[in-house]
């Protein structure tokens, strides 16, 4: 009985393999002309500014790959994301500040960022639904308030100032990445660990624990009910999560060299929030799409007023969430579904 | 001085619990985190501002004023974004929220400027001596003006059919439906209502704070933490709450320091999420 249905599901699976393999190989195309496109970018778009541009989406697309763990992964639509940015930043600054080498810097901004993860997530995942997400964006507030108010560690509203630019010293090579004229170097190094969280944000959906995060995203009493303890599972991916934007605060903090309470607020957060959505939430494509979208647009409403341009952030994100709910990604995935389907 | 708190504390808090009250109503009826409420006691206490200031209309008038211009935004809102919006999850109506408060901060910022105003307050010269403690004549305005509002609100809810319906629908949607309320109707009173609660709130603290754009998110912020820590939808969750918050906000300032009163409401949102999920009044079997 097992065997035929084995047998049965082998059959199956031979008769799909054909399509399969050619969108195995259409995949591994895309992939590695993103790779190329990304390895290429700062040779063709050489001016400071863009060079800029490119390091800050690099920054966003570990920031937005990690909070699609929770939002794509686990339906956990987490709105103080920036916050635990802020945390790993100031973390990794200050010791940094007091000497330490950048690597201590780019482990407590980990740390500091999972434990501050830990420590939300407690009260917060004991709701449902969108009273997380109120609770999560109001903790985000919270944590900037800590900023400012905190002087003594902080230095409040005057932000910290001075921060060591990364200095890595492998195998005998040092180098030091002067970020405020030279900024090829330092993209590859945040080219290489969005790289990395892409990768980690992929095997991660593909694994028991990913499978997990998808029973709780589809029914959280059904998961519960076939054994998985839902409470530990989102509150790992919600640690893990937060982690990775510490990493990122950390990345951003010795990239700019300043970092205040105002460049955590809930603002950023709602950015990255729009980002994944609309690249794609829960895509492999969407944490790449959505910050690349989204930072060209906000450079291309720099003419206008501060003011004026959140107010088009704002009508863009709710034309979003109204036309296009599963994002670009997902919009491109059923028009290409729906042209197959016609050609059969 | 513990007395003098408490005077202090009690206009603090009727102001909160006027947008909290909205704030629940849209909650229980909808099941929408309307933060664009924010936005519209800001734009209350602009429409104070500027209707006493440049058109020299008297204080008592520019209420009402305000109360109207809210409860039309907030009904605008609703028409607008929220009911095209109904068939999707409470997390887009409440992203789609964050986009109005937003766009409405903002549109602020670009016209009205960041500086900050102030009201010039009706009865400021009138101070009540209570056992050592002043009373200004302004803050007892307050006091009144909000329990007035209350006391009307839940006459409103409790004895008009339309109040009722209101709390039908809050109480059990599908029931409600069932015996033929019109959803459409009884979610547009509420948005009504909660609009000029949140519109009066923004001219009656025009008086006493000073103001600017970012008053928006910081108020509904903080009245959304009051709401949680009072129980979601639930109305005496939100006048009770907004009393404790108020009272140990004053408290904190007077005797720990003015920063971390800030917190305060946060703090006793965080406390009560922990020991008890729905909040001091939440119902039972919440749709936690």
């Amino acid at each position: 009985m097992r065997a035929a249905s084995r047998a049965e599901g082998r059959l199956g699976s031979a008769e799909r393999g054909g399509a399969d393999l050619a969108r195995t190989r259409l995949t591994w195309v895309l992939g590695l002309a993103v790779a190329a496109l990304a390895i290429a970018a700062p040779h063709v778009f050489t001016s400071i500014a863009a060079r800029h541009l490119l390091v800050l989406i690099g920054i966003n697309i570990v920031l937005v790959a990690s909070l699609d763990l929770l939002i794509g992964g686990a339906g956990l639509l987490s709105l103080g994301h920036a916050a635990f940015m802020g945390v790993g930043a100031y973390a990794s600054a200050l010791l940094v500040k007091a000497g330490q080498p950048f690597a201590v810097g780019l482990g407590a901004g980990l740390l500091a960022g999972a434990l501050a993860g830990l420590l939300v997530g407690l009260p917060a995942l004991r709701l449902k639904g969108h009273y997380f997400s109120v609770v999560t964006f109001i903790v985000g507030i919270i944590i900037t308030i800590l900023m400012t108010n905190l002087v003594d560690l902080t230095r409040g509203p005057m932000g910290l100032t001075g921060i060591p630019f990364a200095k890595v010293d492998l195998f005998g090579w040092h180098h030091t990445f002067k970020t405020i004229v030279f900024k090829v170097g330092y993209y590859y190094l945040v080219l290489a660990f969005a790289a990395l969280v892409l990768l980690l944000r992929w095997r991660l959906g593909r694994s028991r624990f990913g499978r997990a995060l998808t029973a709780v995203k589809g029914d959280e009493n059904l998961a519960e009910s076939v054994g998985i303890a839902t409470y530990r599972v989102k509150l790992t991916a919600f640690t893990v999560a937060a982690a990775i934007a510490g990493l990122a605060g950390s990345l951003y903090a010795h990239y700019t060299a300043f970092i205040s309470p105002d460049s955590f607020t809930f603002v950023h957060s709602f950015d990255l929030f729009v980002m994944n959505l609309l690249g794609g939430a829960g895509t492999v494509a969407g944490p790449i799409i959505g910050p690349v979208f989204l930072t060209a647009l906000s450079s291309g409403l720099k003419g206008l007023s501060p003011a004026l341009a959140h107010v088009v952030h704002g009508t863009v994100l709710i034309l979003v969430i109204v036309a296009l709910p599963t994002g670009i990604a997902g919009g491109v995935k059923r028009a290409a579904e729906a042209l197959r389907g016609r050609r059969r | 001085m513990a007395l003098q708190l408490a005077l202090n504390a009690l206009h603090s808090s009727s102001l909160y619990a006027l947008v909290a009250l909205g704030l629940t109503l849209i909650l229980g009826v909808l099941d929408i985190a309307d933060f664009a409420q924010g936005a519209i006691y800001m734009l209350g206490a602009y429409t104070a501002y500027f209707a006493t200031s440049l058109f020299g209309v008297p204080f008592f008038l520019a209420l009402p004023i305000a109360m109207v211009i809210g409860a039309l935004l907030a009904a605008g809102n609703y028409l607008v974004v929220y009911r095209p919006l109904r068939r999707f999850s409470g997390a887009t109506t409440f992203i789609a929220a964050l986009g109005l408060l937003l766009i409405l901060q903002n549109l602020a910022l670009q016209f009205f400027g960041a500086d900050f105003r102030l009201v010039k307050a009706p009865f400021a010269n009138v101070r009540l001596n209570v056992f050592g403690a002043t009373w200004t004549g302004y803050q007892m305005f307050i006091a009144f003006a909000v329990t007035v509002l209350v006391i009307g609100s839940w006459a409103f809810l409790k004895f008009t059919p339309v109040g009722m319906a209101l709390r039908a629908v809050s109480q059990n949607r599908r029931g409600a439906l069932v015996v033929g309320l019109d959803p459409f109707k009884v979610e547009l009173v509420a948005f009504l209502l909660a609009g000029a609660l949140a519109g009066a709130a923004g001219t009656l603290a025009s008086g006493v704070n000073a103001f600017d754009p970012s008053i928006a998110a910081i108020v509904v912020i903080k009245a959304f933490a009051i709401v949680i820590f009072g129980g979601m939808g639930s109305v005496p969750g939100a006048i009770v709450g907004a009393l404790i918050v108020g009272l140990a906000e004053n408290l904190t300032a007077g005797l720990v320091n003015t920063q971390y009163a800030e917190l305060t409401a946060f703090v006793l949102m965080i406390l009560v999420l922990l020991v008890r999920p729905r909040g001091l009044f939440g119902p039972p079997e919440a749709k936690l």
